[in-house]
């Protein structure tokens, strides 16, 4: 039996090579295929992985600590206790990678000309580097040296509006716990640049002892950002910190702090699948009528072996081999071709010609596709799947034959 | 302190004096010279723009460096709003919602009441005495009085904006200007009296004019119609209660 699966395996093979221009058109096909399906998703991914990452970058972190009224008024009044006990140490073991205390409140920055309304961090420079929420880019001057600094960093955006440059002081003005105003004098010491206007505008970055020490809070912060890797795989940690964290404390995921990205990656997940069904689909009509092409061609030969006694089975087998083949071929050619084309462009590709579009969806105006080891083998598996699926009716009509009927067959 | 000013008196030249007194103590002065220990005021206010122009007459009272009350008595339609300022905090009063609201720190930096002063303008007035190094530049003559004119730099913590402002005060107290300017060097907006005279006792700037450089046709002019100083003041008046309450 093994010597006769042997010879299938061979005869499959060759069968594919007897009309090498039909194969090489059907490999095309299928290559096409798979590298749109693999280029596409990883657009896609790229597009939704730098939303979400924008998104945790803001927020920061995939898991956020508050007081249970914070959410619903952000002011220093709602502010928690820095992390101690059994939090702490929650916090100090994997899988967290780093967390941050942070004061984060509403504030006013004035210059000579204007003042605007923003949001005053009061962050650990050390402990945000690590939690990867610091601004990208610093385009002037320095960002702060530590939690002592007595200096601001503005956005870009921020400082135009307000008519101020680095080395230039502006006053902040936010509120104390008893509603006093808390207010001081600091120098801009850098200018940093966001992926988009809207947090130039918004981000105020001062020293968190410093923004403590004016608010009169002590130790206390507003938010304890944590971050543990994958973003994807937050559920399976977060519980973890909850539980650490008491019930008067309210902990939070990124996809219940930001129900929009969440389902921004649901979606994403979900068109990945739908769009290489689809592809497939179109792909499966080539890939079925050209076995059917095969099978007609070789009604006689088909007939003869089963008149020699090969059992209908072993042909449905070859057949489904043939196809298998194809395939796989098509699949190496189309991966590789992904690869080749992707990986060039993963330094991103330059859309500022519809910057405010992707602004509006929270996109930077350069494109990062994202290559993915999982749409890869997910395009692998469709096409497999559904493609030996697709080539199952001609091979099993091609079993059925009678062959008397198909030794006949002129 | 008042006898600094007889033995001034008496000094001959200008520049003696300001050997005498520092920048500081001449600001300190002339903010002691226009608010006294307590002071009463009946004033009005005109607010100017291109286009339109109105007019308030109210009532104000202060005592020491940190507690303010101005209350609107006409036209008849804003009358009663108060302000009220005590440490650096703002309240306002507006009868017709019949509420106190605390004016947010995001609120400070806006104008007051339509003018071009600021909330800030009007609950720290003092505070340049000790947020400001003040030097003195120079020394004048303005129709027989002695003109200091003093620069004063805020201190690098300041909850200020200016990056130096410049007052010029005259011999008997009155300031006749303020200048604000900006970290360019750039002069943004200037206070000016226009008339000098001599109510309640002292000589008092009564026609003051705040006015952004950039902006000229748009003004604000307060004049005093009456002041009293030094007069007893009951405790309670700069609280919230008489704030909503007038008891004048």
């Amino acid at each position: 039996m093994a010597g006769g699966s042997g010879v299938i395996v061979v005869l499959a093979w060759r069968n594919l090579w007897r009309n090498y221009r039909r194969t090489l058109v059907m490999l095309l096909a299928i290559a096409t295929g798979v590298w749109a399906m693999i280029f596409f998703s990883a657009l896609m991914r790229g597009m939704t992985d730098q939303m979400v990452l924008n998104g945790l970058a803001t927020l920061p972190g995939e898991v956020q600590i508050h007081h249970r009224d914070y959410r619903r008024d952000p002011s220093v009044a709602n502010s928690i206790d820095a992390p101690s006990g059994e939090l702490l140490a929650a916090l100090q073991q994997p899988p967290v990678e780093a967390w941050a205390g942070r004061v984060r409140v509403p504030a006013v920055i004035a210059s000579e000309r204007d003042s605007r309304g923003v949001t005053l961090l009061g962050v650990d420079p050390d402990a945000e580097s690590e939690l990867g929420s610091l601004p990208e880019q610093i385009v002037q001057g320095r960002f702060l040296a530590d939690s002592d600094d007595r200096g601001l960093v503005l956005g870009a955006s921020l400082a135009r509006k307000l008519d101020t440059e680095l080395g230039k002081r502006v006053v902040i003005m936010s509120q104390d716990p008893q509603n006093d105003v808390a207010d001081r004098g600091a120098r801009v010491v850098g200018i940093y640049r966001a992926r988009l206007a809207s947090t130039e505008e918004q981000y105020v970055y001062a020293a968190r002892n410093t923004v403590q020490g004016m608010l009169g809070i002590g130790e206390r912060v507003s938010e304890v950002a944590v971050s543990g890797g994958d973003y994807r795989r937050v559920d399976e940690w977060a519980p973890r910190i909850a539980a650490a964290a008491g019930t008067q404390l309210e902990v939070l995921t990124w996809t219940q702090l930001d129900p929009f990205l969440g389902s921004m990656l649901a979606m994403q997940d979900g068109f990945t699948v739908i769009m290489m069904v689809i592809i497939f689909l179109v792909l499966s009509f080539g890939l079925v009528n050209t076995l059917a092409m095969a099978v007609f061609e070789r009604v006689r030969e088909i007939g003869l072996m089963q008149a020699l006694g090969m059992r209908p089975s072993l042909i449905l087998y070859q057949l489904l081999l043939e196809s298998l083949y194809l395939l796989l071929l098509g699949l190496a050619t189309g991966n590789l071709l992904a690869w080749l084309t992707v990986k060039p462009l993963e330094s991103g590709i330059d859309v500022s010609g519809v910057a405010e579009g992707m602004e509006m969806m929270g996109m930077g105006t350069v494109l990062y596709p994202a290559l993915a080891v999982e749409d890869m083998l997910m395009a692998t598996a469709v096409v497999v799947v559904l493609g030996l699926l697709a080539s199952l009716l001609p091979a099993w009509r091609a079993a059925r034959l009678d062959p008397v009927r198909a030794l006949n067959k002129t | 302190m008042r006898w600094i000013a007889v033995i001034l008196g008496l000094v001959i030249t200008t520049a003696t004096w300001a050997e005498e007194l520092t920048a500081r103590d001449i600001i300190r002065k002339a903010m002691d010279h226009y608010r006294g220990q307590t002071s009463y005021s009946e004033m009005s206010m005109t607010i100017h723009r291109p286009d339109w122009e109105r007019t308030m007459t109210m009532q104000g009272w202060s005592k020491g460096d940190k507690h303010t009350l101005v209350r609107v008595m006409a036209p008849k339609k804003d009358a009663g709003n108060g302000t009220l300022s005590v440490d650096g905090n703002m309240w306002t009063y507006t009868p017709k919602i019949n509420r106190v609201i605390k004016v947010p720190s995001s609120m400070m930096s806006q104008n007051w009441m339509g003018s071009d002063f600021s909330n800030k303008d009007i609950s720290k007035d003092t505070a340049i005495i000790d947020d400001y190094t003040h030097t003195l530049l120079s020394t004048g003559e303005h129709e027989g009085h002695a003109l200091w004119t003093i620069e004063s730099i805020p201190h690098e913590e300041a909850a200020v904006v200016w990056g130096r402002e410049v007052l010029v005060i005259r011999d008997d107290w009155v300031l006749l200007e303020q200048q604000f300017w900006d970290q360019d060097g750039e002069l943004v907006k200037t206070l000016k009296a226009s008339e000098i005279r001599e109510m309640g006792g002292r000589n008092v700037a009564t026609v003051l004019r705040m006015a952004k450089v950039d902006t000229p046709d748009e003004w604000t002019e307060v004049h005093t119609e009456q002041v009293e100083f030094d007069l007893a003041l009951p405790d309670n008046l700069f609280t919230l209660s008489s704030l909503r309450n007038p008891r004048q």
